[in-house]
């Protein structure tokens, strides 16, 4: 089972979109996938069509209750959803209480190897417990940018974190909410990156398509397969492949028989 | 993940995705998706090693790759591998891991054999909820299956699958029960194995080398003795088409037992069948016995070459390739002549003829004395008489005494086990496992101090040909004498270990089975 975690210190950078596409995109190639929403805001689960409520949410966190329990189905075969629940503000105060807290997702999520080839976390904005948390559980991170000042100074911030807490795990940064009449966009992306992070050549366009995923309320991927924004992601996830191993594509049906 | 549980029912014949959608409500309820097909195919070895073991290996292929998987029959873990392309012949060249470990191990010398094809189509439909979300999954599935041997593939009937949407057990229960009691559609059967199997009239295990003919034991002797040459018959003549292309060696080899044992039978459990169609027929199966024996030792020599190579030193193993390559090249050359003659007017009028005589309602000839007897009466009379020959000639053995008493024992000794072999299905089966069983250990000691000899003078002549041939070939004959001299050791050995091994069949435990079984019947039934 991998575990890729997206995530970015500021919001509203296309964060759950990402997460929301990849799933879909990784569970159409017939990797069994869960989401994992851990954003109080409960972007992931609205736009699955699943309501943001987890029954015993502190229980859980503390691993006094089963991840298993709380899964939700989605429209699409093989993806799954572990909700939001707004208790989830509170995270850090609940990871806070078990004897190794920056270790306790990865804990939580072990016992669903068996179950699952791919947890896609939707990161809540901010660094905090929660964000060391996945740091630790992830096998690679994808770090959705849009290019701006402030967003690549956010972007060392976080590498300046994981340096500084001994932190391996891969970072793929990827430019979003690319507006290509942006003069500014054009010189960031052109200005090479961090070299503590790879940079991904894939960038997610600014796009209504994308921002209709609240009415529809579905990826993309699924409603707009073919638009640039569609298509942007398919590119973003085989980028994504080629780099984080163990998730090439499964023959679908490949659980009937 | 999403497909937590599944139940699924068949559909008439004429019920499409369409209809099902609409007797679910329509499209406000039920929504249908995609359509996409894919292929399962089902291997085996022609002696169903995996089935014998409860298994199942099937490859799935979709536009998305393709997926090896090894099942249990029954429920339990499958080992998997993905994205490979073709599919080989031999296990040992499936794709590196634990599947391919378990296969190796089952098949050994067995080549892979696809058993069926089942062409899958799949519509996938899904049940909303009045908030529009997805509550329970379905899949209509259409499926024709196709085998080599069929002309037309069959068509399975089709079939609704429910995946319950993990959090909405609750629905899937209620559509599950509509199913059932509602519509009262039958539920579809779990394993498409043995479905398809039985859609392209095959049945898991219908092949086995092992004998093992249900008698009664006041049939009549000939009757009985028909019976078991039919089914060895059957054995000989399924194995011709394997053994004509050659897919493995353990064609051959079966359809070489089932002659031995034909003969066995027809010289063995004498004065049953006709004096003059015994002579006729033991000829006529000595004949097959000699065209198939070149080629079978050949087989053994490749067999064998992978443990000769470990048998030498590490610097020497390469040493043998020139002897790999001349026995490859003797292998086709002989394997051409067998093809020809397995096809041959001879062998077509054998056949023929020999069905004739197991088919007929009376046999030509004189009947033999014993054919109206009941088989058990005959069976054991022949085992007793054959176990106190093999004991006679056994106790007489001695250790710096000539080959050939030995040799002779190992003959009596197969004839014993033919005997036991054919008769078994009179017996207890657990006592009958423990003879043969003891049985066959002191079979294997005696193969080994006739076979090693044999396979060293086979290989002297080997090496001097190739000393004749050609002077460069001088490390694959000393590679081959080292072989020799290993191979005579190992024979020696078998020689110091045969008073041990006859001392166990002769095990006073097996004495009293051998009496009780064969003696005392013979004794109640005169």
């Amino acid at each position: 089972m991998k575990i890729l975690g997206v995530y970015n210190i500021k919001g509203g950078v296309g964060k759950t979109a990402t997460a929301v596409n990849v799933a879909h995109l990784a569970a159409q190639t017939g990797l069994r996938t869960l989401i994992w929403d851990l954003d109080p805001q409960a972007a992931a689960t609205f736009y699955l069509r699943v309501k943001p409520k987890v029954k015993g949410s502190a229980k859980l966190i503390r691993g006094k209750r089963d991840l298993d329990d709380v899964l939700k189905g989605s429209d699409y075969p093989l993806l799954d959803l572990l909700p939001a629940d707004f208790s989830y503000r509170n995270m850090d105060l609940m990871l806070g209480e078990n004897k190794k807290p920056a270790l306790q997702l990865l804990k939580l999520l072990r016992p669903l190897s068996k179950q699952y080839d791919l947890v896609v976390l939707d990161c809540p904005p901010s660094i905090s417990l929660v964000s060391e948390n996945i740091f630790r559980a992830a096998d690679a991170l994808l770090l959705p940018t849009i290019p701006t000042t402030l967003s690549l100074r956010t972007m060392a911030q976080l590498l300046d974190f994981m340096e500084g807490h001994k932190l391996q795990t891969p970072v793929y940064a990827f430019y979003s909410m690319v507006d290509r009449r942006k003069r500014l966009h054009h010189d960031v992306i052109a200005t090479p990156g961090d070299p503590r992070c790879t940079v991904l050549q894939t960038v997610i366009p600014y796009a209504s398509e994308v921002e209709r995923m609240g009415l529809e309320r579905r990826p993309v991927t699924d409603y707009a397969r073919r638009s640039p924004a569609g298509r942007a992601y398919q590119a973003l996830w085989d980028e994504v492949c080629s780099h984080v191993g163990g998730l090439s594509a499964r023959p679908a049906y490949a659980s009937i028989f | 993940m999403s497909d937590v549980t599944a139940d699924g029912f068949l559909l008439p014949q004429r019920f499409d995705a369409t209809r099902l959608a609409e007797s679910l409500g329509g499209p406000s309820a039920c929504l249908i998706d995609d359509t996409s097909t894919f292929e399962v195919r089902f291997f085996d070895s022609f002696d169903w090693r995996l089935f014998q073991a409860g298994l199942a290996l099937l490859r799935i292929s979709s536009p998305q790759g393709t997926l090896l998987r090894l099942k249990p029959l029954e429920e339990g873990e499958a080992e998997a591998v993905f994205g490979f392309e073709p599919m080989p012949a031999w296990p040992a060249d499936l794709p590196p891991g634990d599947l391919r470990e378990k296969v190796v191990d089952l098949f050994e010398m067995r080549v892979l054999l696809q058993l069926v094809q089942v062409q899958v189509e799949v519509t996938e439909l899904r049940v909303l909820n009045e908030d529009g979300k997805t509550v329970v999954r379905l899949q209509y599935m259409r499926m024709v299956c196709s085998a080599p041997h069929l002309d037309e593939p069959r068509t399975l009937w089709p079939r609704v699958r429910l995946l319950a949407v993990r959090g909405y057990e609750t629905e899937l229960q209620h559509l599950s029960t509509h199913f059932a009691d509602e519509q009262e559609w039958p539920r579809a059967p779990e394993c498409l194995f043995s479905e398809a199997m039985a859609a392209i009239g095959r049945e898991g295990g219908d092949y086995s080398s092992k004998l093992n003919v249900a008698l009664h034991p006041e049939q009549m002797a000939v009757d009985a003795l028909r019976k078991i040459l039919r089914h060895l018959l059957e054995t000989l003549e399924r194995n011709i088409d394997g053994t004509r292309a050659a897919l493995d060696s353990e064609f051959l080899h079966d359809l070489r037992v089932a002659t031995r044992r034909t003969r066995s039978a027809l010289t063995q459990v004498k004065r049953v069948l006709p004096d003059a169609v015994v002579e006729d027929f033991k000829q006529r199966f000595a004949w097959v016995g000699q065209i198939t024996g070149p080629t079978r030792d050949l087989d053994v020599f490749l067999l064998e070459l992978p443990r000769y190579r470990a048998s030498l030193p590490e610097a020497m193993a390469g040493d043998l390739d020139a002897l790999e390559e001349h026995l490859h090249a003797m292998h086709r050359s002989e394997q051409g002549k067998l093809k020809r003659k397995l096809v041959s007017p001879e062998m077509t009028a054998l056949l023929a003829d020999w069905h004739a005589v197991l088919e007929a309602e009376t046999l030509p000839g004189e009947p033999g004395w014993f054919a109206d007897l009941p088989i058990s009466h005959v069976a054991s009379r022949r085992i007793w008489r054959m176990y106190k020959r093999v004991l006679k000639a056994g106790r007489a053995v001695q250790f710096d005494g000539p080959p050939e008493q030995m040799h002779e024992l190992r003959k009596d000794c197969k004839k014993l086990r033919y005997l036991i072999e054919f008769f078994r299905g009179l017996y207890p089966d657990k006592e009958i496992k423990r003879l043969v069983k003891a049985l066959k250990v002191l079979l294997d000691n005696l193969g080994d101090f006739q076979d090693l000899e044999v396979q060293a003078d086979k290989l002297r002549d080997f090496a001097r040909a190739f000393k004749n041939d050609d002077p460069r070939h001088l490390p694959t004959v000393m590679a081959i004498g080292a072989l020799v001299a290993d191979l005579l050791r190992h024979q020696q050995a078998a020689h110091v270990r045969f008073a041990e091994c006859f001392a166990a069949f002769d095990a006073p435990e097996n004495r009293e089975i051998y009496a009780r079984l064969f003696k005392e019947t013979r004794r109640q039934a005169s």
